[in-house]
């Protein structure tokens, strides 16, 4: 386990879902990899589906999308810290250097969630993971996040505020409008 | 080639052969339903085969769109000569939406070509391009839910769901397998079996999950982690947005219709909340990529994922026994897909079978001695042995098992119900759906193909949103004169009478544009391309732009994304024009004719009265007429069509289409001209050319 690191910067940005709200559609995935990667496949998507059509509301549906943690394993288990694992200045998203990774997969194994919301792309050899859609070369994304945009329901949002612990990522994003189409709200 | 993988998996289940056969030599077929048909009329060289035939091929191919980022495509085509259709067992099409066309693309390849039959129960397993035809002696006997779960654990090596799983070395997926299995109905060869994915998608009419039991196929797991290529991302991207931010429902401030409860069927549609009354929809649920989420997810599981007939057909039933819905409603839309049983062929089985046995010809002791219990219809004790007769074949369910027309002509019934409409079994044997008598079109393209074409196109605009809106009293959201002068503004035949459905147009040479319009459109856009039928083609759109759709806009920017090529509209019809001319030359050459393209008597004798919005109300249907000069939204019911002017019809659009009138076969030049001189020569052989 990595020693805290005090001094790491907190990221001036975080995901926020509603799983009740996710339809288990996927959009969100194919975006992902289509604009980072120009190509779609589930596989080199940073936020990860995971949909039981077995099961019943509201464990059906799962979304593990990276926290941007205050305290990032990934980032402090990394040994090419800062070259491939690093945190932007500005915007303390943590992000990986393409370019600089090696592949060993520490930061994956360190990542405290599951699954890992570190992905291993095996054709290139390297580890990459949700930078908040500040590099995409496939779009212009204006400082939006693909997954937003592309999510047909709104069932994600960006805040500059931390979340409070792991639930404080977990948030209702259903409204009135919900309620007008029979869905509930509460 | 973009979008595609290159690759066609070719499975001899005879001799256990696994080949590969390349796209690219059937590039010209874009994918989906042109892909498989070609396929097919390639490798089946006598076309007069039986469904049940080992030398039967089931083509089964993703929309060339799947697996990418266009919204509502990831439907998977599944070609092959059919059990379902009656008299004939026509060359016929089905189509499944899910997970499926995208994981097998992510596995490798853009098609299965399933020949031969196995001696022993076989299931396929696909995972990343490596292909294993396993024993499925565990599975047969399985229902289709508990088939799919068994093989998920086999294939994810026991780790369960939830987290990352290995493939092969180091590739990675979080997603399960996406399985497509049949259940005892399949098994026992029922023509009315289906093939299902997940807990409510299914490959339902045309009977292959019949076909997939005499081939003792049980199951087609495909597991991938790859990745589908586009010509460019960012336009692909840019026009995703632009069509969900400009013609999307917005589900955080809905525009709320009357019709979007029961009808999706449009680029802006709503997921009904209707499909699991009840337990009120918990969720809207989506296949893959898709923006319309028009699925349900409950908090029991029962019922999750299924819409329409799957949904509803034991609901009403349910409603009229109980006075609310119940779970019952549930347990029977589940047990449907369990077994593998055609939903659609239910929902007009039920009133026939209650008609039988009000006229004392159907139960115990009767005619048709039967102990099914049809006095408890709307519980649950009726449908589960309903269903469980049909699926193992068990007393009256070893007729039912066989369609209901098949059933009715072992009773000795055909010709007299088809002839009074109790059996309302209206092009090919398929149950009725919208009414030849009204929706002209909907039967017209129906029996000069080979199945109930379910394509909804026009049905929105012309029929769900003007007849529902005025029957509960409110204005449609467009007048009929725009509706039908935005249809005149579409290619090929730029045709505003296309959409007139007054007595005197529906036998014209319009209602012949409307009928070649909806097959072309869906031949290439929706069975090739993998655009999915509740959200294309988009006509009227309350959230677009003065409440018009984005065909033919959107369905032109996403092609251009996805290959790089640029093609106009009325190229697009063209290509649906060839790979219909395809079809039909594959139907001519199992021995279709003119004289063969009617419907049953009661079509031309039985006036349809159209529905009732609320028990009491006349009945209506309310569609867009011309008369007198002025288009307006009329009632077209009660009304039946005209024999004599039906085959006038036939005449018109075989004209129209370059066909021989009098036999309804197709020309060398016609077929020359479409750049299908092969298939001349293979008719021309088979002496069926004219």
């Amino acid at each position: 386990m990595a020693e805290v690191n005090k001094e790491v910067p907190l990221s001036k940005g975080y995901l926020l879902v509603d799983t009740k709200k996710c339809t288990g559609c996927c959009s969100c995935m194919l975006a992902c990899s289509l604009v980072h990667e120009g190509k779609s496949g589930f596989s080199l998507s940073r936020i990860q589906i995971l949909d039981d059509a077995f099961g019943s509301f509201p464990t059906d549906v799962e979304i593990a999308v990276c926290q941007q943690c205050d305290n990032p394993e990934c980032y402090l288990e990394c040994p090419l810290k800062d070259e491939a694992l690093c945190i932007d200045e500005k915007t303390g998203v943590r992000y990986v250097n393409e370019d600089q990774c090696n592949g060993c997969e520490l930061c994956i194994e360190a990542c405290p969630f599951s699954p890992s919301r570190i992905i291993f792309d095996p054709d290139r050899n390297i580890a990459i993971k949700c930078d908040l859609c500040q590099s995409t070369p496939y779009w212009d994304s204006q400082g939006k996040q693909a997954c937003i945009e592309v999510c047909p329901v709104n069932a994600i949002k960006f805040t500059t505020v931390k979340p409070v612990g792991y639930g404080g990522y977990r948030v209702n994003l259903r409204g009135e409008g919900w309620a007008k189409l029979g869905l509930p709200i509460d | 080639m973009f979008a595609c993988t290159g690759k066609i998996l070719r499975v001899n289940l005879t001799n256990q052969q696994v080949t590969t056969i390349n796209t690219e030599d059937y590039k010209e077929w874009i994918g989906g339903h042109g892909l498989g048909a070609a396929i097919f009329f390639d490798l089946v060289k006598d076309k007069t085969i039986s469904a049940f035939d080992p030398q039967n091929v089931l083509v089964i191919t993703p929309g060339l769109f799947s697996g990418t980022l266009v919204p509502a495509a990831c439907r998977t085509e599944m070609v092959g000569i059919q059990a379902q259709s009656y008299p004939y067992e026509w060359f016929t099409r089905s189509n499944v939406g899910g997970r499926f066309a995208n994981m097998l693309k992510y596995a490798g390849y853009d098609g299965i070509i399933l020949q031969g039959a196995a001696d022993k129960p076989t299931w396929i397993n696909i995972v990343e391009g490596d292909v294993e035809l396993k024993d499925a002696v565990n599975l047969w006997g399985l229902d289709t839910y508990e088939a799919q779960k068994v093989i998920f654990k086999e294939v994810m090596g026991g780790k369960g769901f939830g987290n990352w799983i290995n493939t092969k070395g180091r590739r990675q997926t979080t997603q399960r397998p996406a399985v497509l299995a049949i259940g005892p109905a399949g098994e026992n060869k029922s023509r009315v079996a289906t093939i299902q994915t997940d807990a409510g998608n299914a490959f339902g009419q045309g009977g292959f999950g019949g076909v997939w039991g005499a081939k003792k196929l049980k199951a087609i797991s495909v597991l991938g982690t790859g990745s589908v290529e586009v010509a460019d991302a960012k336009a692909l991207m840019e026009a995703r947005l632009w069509a969900e931010r400009n013609y999307g429902p917005d589900f955080d401030n809905p525009r709320i219709h009357e019709w979007q409860e029961y009808i999706t069927s449009h680029f802006g549609g709503h997921p009904g909340r209707q499909w699991a009354p009840f337990d009120r929809q918990k969720r809207p649920s989506g296949c893959y990529g898709c923006h319309l989420n028009c699925k349900p997810r409950t908090s029991t599981g029962l019922a999750n994922d299924m819409v329409c007939t799957a949904a509803g057909y034991y609901r009403n039933w349910d409603l009229a026994k109980h006075g609310r819905f119940t779970e019952i409603s549930g347990k029977a839309a589940s047990l449907a897909q369990r077994l593998g049983i055609n939903t659609f062929e239910l929902q007009v089985e039920l009133p026939y079978l209650k008609a039988l046995y009000d006229k004392r010809i159907l139960g115990p002791g009767r005619k048709i001695d039967t102990d099914l219990p049809v006095d408890k219809m709307g519980e649950a004790e009726f449908v589960e042995d309903l269903l469980h007769k049909i699926a193992y074949r068990k007393e009256i369910g070893d007729d039912l098992a066989e369609g209901l027309p098949r059933a009715a002509e072992r009773w000795g019934r055909v010709d007299e119900d088809l002839k009074t409409g109790i059996l309302p079994a209206m092009f090919w044997g398929y149950p009725a759906h919208y009414d030849a008598r009204t929706e002209a079109y909907w039967g017209y393209s129906t029996i000069v193909s080979g199945r109930d074409i379910n394509c909804h196109d026009f049905n929105v605009a012309a029929y769900w949103m003007p007849t529902l809106d005025i029957a509960a009293g409110k204005t449609p959201l467009v007048s009929a004169e725009e509706v039908a002068k935005w249809i005149g503004e579409i290619g090929p035949y730029y045709d505003s009478e296309m959409l007139n459905f007054a007595t005197d147009n529906i036998y014209s040479v319009h209602m012949a544009r409307t009928t070649a319009w909806v097959l072309y459109y869906s031949r290439f856009w929706k069975q090739s391309c993998g655009l999915c039928d509740n959200a294309f083609a988009d006509f009227v759109n309350p959230y677009g732009p003065n409440n018009k759709g984005l065909t033919p806009e959107g369905e032109l920017r996403f092609y251009k994304a996805v290959t790089g090529e640029n093609l106009s509209f009325e190229d697009s019809m063209e290509i649906g024009r060839k790979i219909f001319n395809l079809d039909k030359a594959i139907w001519t050459l199992q021995g279709r004719h003119r004289d063969m393209e009617k419907f049953p008597e009661y079509v031309y004798s039985v006036d349809t009265t159209g529905i009732s919005r609320v028990l009491g109300e006349p009945p209506s249907y309310y569609m867009p007429t011309k008369e007198n000069g002025k288009w307006g939204y009329r009632n077209v019911v009660p009304r039946h069509l005209d024999k004599n002017k039906v085959e006038d019809w036939k005449t018109l659009f075989y004209e129209q289409e370059g066909w021989d009138p009098k036999t309804g076969w197709q020309t060398r030049v016609t077929l020359e001209a479409l750049g299908l001189k092969n298939i001349a020569n293979e008719l021309e052989r088979m002496g069926k050319l004219p």
